[in-house]
């Protein structure tokens, strides 16, 4: 199963209502191809797109939340699984993409779910409540359109091909930066939400 | 903290509109989880260390839900990487509460690293900070920092030291 194909797919099943958080590497960029609206939040630190998508879903508990995760991003911050099902956010939905290597450095190096770590067990362990292995683009659909749709929190981890997609059409490129991608992201949730997240005047 | 103060800091919080306290817990600032947890207007969250706090308060944050970050000093350096790229690379605020173990007079051994390295780092960070250490100054501290990370969309701390913090024995 190689990740472009795979979030062509995840593309399918989310609307512009929903919220995506994703982790770095080469999921931001491919990601974007597919889903250049304003609805991705596209993080910037290994072991942050969980937790940070955690904060969205819970102050946001009517809104489906996607976190983009990757095997390396989740290895950096294991305890946030723990913190994900004491909370159990029922409309968050965890994708763990799992290529175990270390794509984006020099020789690829392993991590360490091309081991004996499996991250899903490790989630059962931490209390989420639906957790699942996808190892075919068949079996990660149906997981995913389940557990976006089951009103539990998940986490799905999608054991992928090492490997990039690289006929991403110069139109679709991602060019922004992080400060960018933060009031894109902003001040769709301020539409979204008919709120003012960051006003011209703080008031108490 | 004992609960009098805790309270304040809550005020403070409820002044600037804080839904979400995010916290490890701690012995400096006990006061202030218990009576966050026992708060009807504001969610709790318990993390597992200050980098993956410092990413939940964050997306709370952006969510449109103002929140803090409650910590020992010490979380400060578990923090700094979370802290840099959410501050530096995406301009998402993260307000700290925290207890200033390591003050001039700490009593433990193992606490006086905590004090030599906690303003250095806020500063390395340009990290606005107030350190109080009277009553009067909680609230309008707590609040101001809050407003100061909504204006400023960067990260800010208060730093709480004796006698409004519990040292430990």
């Amino acid at each position: 199963m190689k990740r472009y194909d795979l979030l062509k797919q995840l593309a399918a099943l989310v609307t512009e209502e929903d919220l995506v958080v994703t982790s770095i590497g080469g999921v931001k960029p491919e990601w974007y191809s597919l889903m250049p609206g304003n609805g991705t939040m596209f993080a910037d630190l290994l072991g942050c797109a969980t937790p940070f998508a955690l904060g969205v879903a819970l102050n946001l508990p009517h809104r489906r939340v996607v976190a983009l995760d990757t095997d390396g991003g989740m290895l950096f911050n294991l305890g946030a699984l723990c913190t994900v099902g004491n909370e159990s956010p029922p409309n968050l939905t965890v994708i763990v993409l799992d290529n175990e290597r270390y794509e984006g450095v020099v020789g690829c190096p392993p991590t360490h779910t091309s081991g004996r770590v499996d991250l899903e067990r490790m989630a059962a362990g931490a209390g989420i409540p639906c957790t699942a292995t996808a190892r075919s683009l068949e079996n990660f659909v149906e997981s995913a359109a389940m557990m976006l749709s089951d009103g539990q929190a998940g986490l799905l981890v999608a054991k992928i091909e090492p490997g990039v997609f690289k006929d991403i059409p110069p139109e679709r490129a991602k060019e922004s930066d992080g400060i960018e991608d933060k009031y894109r992201f902003m001040r769709h949730i301020e539409r979204l939400e008919k709120i003012t997240i960051r006003p011209r005047y703080v008031r108490e | 903290m004992e609960p009098r103060l805790a309270s304040l800091v809550i005020e403070g919080l409820k002044r600037a509109h804080v839904r979400f306290v995010v916290g490890l817990p701690d012995s400096m600032l006990a006061g202030v989880y218990v009576a966050a947890k026992k708060d009807h207007d504001i969610k709790y969250i318990q993390v597992t260390n200050e980098a993956e706090g410092a990413s939940v308060a964050a997306g709370a944050w952006m969510a449109g839900g103002r929140s803090v970050l409650v910590m020992e000093n010490s979380g400060l350096r578990a923090a700094c990487e979370a802290l840099a790229r959410l501050g530096l690379v995406n301009g998402v605020p993260v307000t700290m509460l925290m207890g200033y173990r390591g003050d001039l007079g700490e009593r433990f051994h193992w606490g006086v690293n905590h004090g030599m390295t906690m303003e250095p780092l806020l500063k390395a960070l340009r990290i606005p900070y107030w350190i109080i250490d009277r009553e009067k100054q909680i609230i309008p501290a707590v609040t101001r920092a809050v407003i100061h990370g909504v204006s400023s969309l960067y990260h800010t701390a208060v730093v709480f030291r004796t006698p409004l913090v519990n040292e430990g024995k």
